[in-house]
């Protein structure tokens, strides 16, 4: 096991470094120059060669990579936002954990109901039911995020007036934020008001979010209970007189979640890129939001580290499913 | 005569189907994929002949102001939107945006994929590793960040848009290619053509390709899906077409998101068309991928 993991975080290194090479250039590639970027329309040619000159942007490019690098993994610094004059650093403290609960949120949502589903579906294989949750799934799949965010909150919070539509919490609710875990946070300071008013605003969002993930893992789920309901050992379960509700947990159940283990892990990409679409529609001031302003802002700082940190998060989030599934699957551990 | 030849006679008088003959006659016998033949088929023709379908141009402002935000009636199928232009024939232009940016984009990343992936699966060693960790990097990254980046360098517009989505399809085909090409190449069929001195890219062209199609058939075809629904994702950002008035279905429903109150029912309409195409696409994909699979075949 251990050997596993050492090999999974070496495979890591080019990764990383190919990653970092990619979003450093990608500054370059920009229109003009980066200092024109950090400047924005008040650059002069005087401040552009102060700037230039402050951020070595005049020494040749592999000395500028190597300072960009040892900037991020000494001092942890992913430059400064031209909007905000914030670090961005700063900033992705306070709004990835916004992103991380609303996930978090979604991945709840999309698995409580998604492996029922699935299950369901696969016991009572060819009849209505199982028919009934293909075609749910198959349209949970080609919804679009935006649009499914819409309709809800248009129903929801528009229409019958239930659920808050936009925000973390009601600006007039007095609170205190040690972690910006919001749901968190409340239990901390054991604030129940703001413990129901942070739920209340995740529901939507999270529901938005978490649908595709809860049709996925609805279809992976029906396909891996078939697979497995049809194994031997199942078929030597029964003949053993195994009563049929013990066969259904311990021998087929428990099998079938292993591929759904990594598919879950799986949609934390997709969850991730949903998250920008589902924090514009609610006002959700996580990183996706906070990304889609960087671009009508032109903020190539926060552009930049914005998507660098997501990405490293999504290596990270893989790596550690690719260890959860290897230490659930002794045939890939020993191997 | 013999069991075994009884057998074996019962056997050639099966006429023997070609994969894509009997591919196909799946395919005709599952409703999924004719529904979803009959959608994309639909979209298709609203793209094809839409200014024979449309009733009013995409662009025409075609009742006073004071009408905007009208709701759906006989002779405006789908009401006005906030400047009373004809939603309906705003939904059959925008047909050809999403149609043709996904067309576009997945053969660009298809052909960009299949070059890459099959110089790397075939010729292995570095070249393989250097392609492969490059994929690698790319996948790193969550997809619609990536369209994102890319389009913010490029700047808005249809053709930025295409070239955004198809980069982020190249890594999927060149992984699908390139476990495919590992796999055929440990064939006999091409251990016979190198023995006898076919040159290597005759091989892979003519004989490992031609092996591989299947997997990317079904594979473009999903593709097809995502696609449609990134490029009115990105539309849905701001990063669409620059000019507002373009009747794209995902800049459409980003218009309805600032006048909620005043015309909810003009969300319906470009949501419902993404809906419906990304759905038939997404049934003819599973409906291909169960027809060739070759572990599903002759159930």
């Amino acid at each position: 096991m251990l050997r596993f993991v050492v090999r999974r975080l070496i495979l890591l290194i080019p990764i990383l470094i190919g990653l970092s090479i990619l979003i450093f250039l990608y500054l370059r590639a920009l229109p003009g120059s980066p200092a024109v970027a950090l400047l924005g329309e008040r650059a002069t040619p005087e401040t552009i060669a102060a700037i230039e000159n402050d951020y070595g942007l005049d020494e040749p490019i592999y000395v500028q990579y190597w300072r960009y690098t040892k900037n991020i993994i000494l001092e942890f610094d992913l430059g400064t936002s031209s909007q905000t004059r914030q670090a961005v650093t700063e900033e992705l403290r306070l709004r990835f954990p916004a992103t991380i609960e609303l996930a978090i949120g979604a991945m709840i949502f999309a698995t409580i109901f998604g492996i029922p589903l699935g299950f369901i579906a696969a016991k009572r294989y060819g009849t209505w039911i199982d028919q009934t949750s293909l075609i749910v799934s198959l349209i949970g799949i080609s919804i679009p995020i935006f649009f499914l965010a819409i309709i809800l909150k248009y129903i929801f919070s528009v229409r019958l007036g239930w659920l808050p539509s936009v925000g973390r919490q009601d600006p007039l609710l007095d609170a205190e934020h040690p972690t910006n875990f919001f749901i968190l946070d409340a239990i901390i300071t054991r604030n129940w008001e703001a413990f129901v008013d942070a739920i209340r605003h995740l529901i939507l969002p999270a529901i938005a979010l978490g649908t595709i993930p809860l049709a996925i893992i609805a279809r992976i789920t029906r396909a891996s209970t078939l697979d497995v309901q049809n194994e031997d050992y199942v078929r030597t379960a029964r003949a053993k007189g195994v009563s049929p509700h013990t066969v259904d947990r311990r021998h087929i159940f428990r099998n079938a979640l292993l591929p759904i283990t990594t598919i879950v892990g799986l949609q934390v990409g997709l969850l991730l890129s949903g998250a920008v679409l589902t924090e514009k529609v609610f006002a959700w001031p996580g990183v996706g939001s906070w990304l889609v302003d960087a671009i009508e802002n032109r903020d190539y700082a926060v552009l930049q580290g914005g998507i660098l940190f997501l990405a490293v998060v999504f290596v990270f989030v893989n790596l550690f499913v690719d260890i959860t599934y290897a230490y659930i699957n002794p045939r890939i551990r020993l191997s | 005569m013999s069991v075994a030849e009884f057998e074996g006679r019962q056997v050639l008088e099966q006429a023997p189907q070609g994969l894509w003959s009997d591919a196909w006659s799946r395919v005709r016998r599952n409703p999924g994929a004719i529904a979803g033949f009959i959608l994309v088929g639909f979209f298709l023709i609203l793209a094809i002949f839409a200014p024979l379908i449309a009733p009013f141009g995409p662009r025409d402002v075609v009742a006073p102001l004071t009408d905007a935000f009208q709701r759906p009636s006989a002779d405006h199928w789908a009401g006005l939107d906030q400047q009373s232009r004809d939603e309906w024939s705003r939904i059959v232009y925008g047909a050809r945006y999403s149609l043709v940016i996904g067309i576009v984009s997945v053969v660009v990343g298809l052909t960009i994929g299949l070059i890459l992936g099959g110089v790397a699966g075939y010729f292995g060693g570095t070249i393989d590793s250097v392609i492969m960790r490059c994929m690698d990097v790319m996948l790193s990254i969550p997809s619609l960040l990536l369209a994102i980046g890319i389009v913010a360098v490029l700047g808005p517009g249809f053709f930025q848009i295409m070239i955004a989505i198809g980069i982020v399809n190249i890594p999927i085909f060149a992984r699908l290619l390139r476990g495919s090409v590992l796999a055929q190449k440990e064939n006999d069929f091409v251990l016979a053509a190198r023995s006898v001195g076919v040159p290597r890219r005759t091989i892979l062209f003519s004989h490992i390709l031609p092996n591989s199609v299947s997997p990317l058939i079904v594979q473009a075809t999903l593709a097809m899906a995502t696609a449609i629904i990134d490029v009115a994702a990105l539309g849905f950002l701001g990063l669409g077409p620059p000019d507002p008035g373009t009747p794209e279905w995902g800049t459409m429903l980003s218009d309805v998101n600032r006048y909620f109150v005043s015309g909810p029912h003009l969300a319906i309409a470009p949501g419902l068309a993404i809906v419906l195409v990304v759905l038939g696409f997404n049934l003819i994909g599973d409906a291909l991928r169960e027809a060739l699979d070759p572990k599903l075949r002759g159930r």
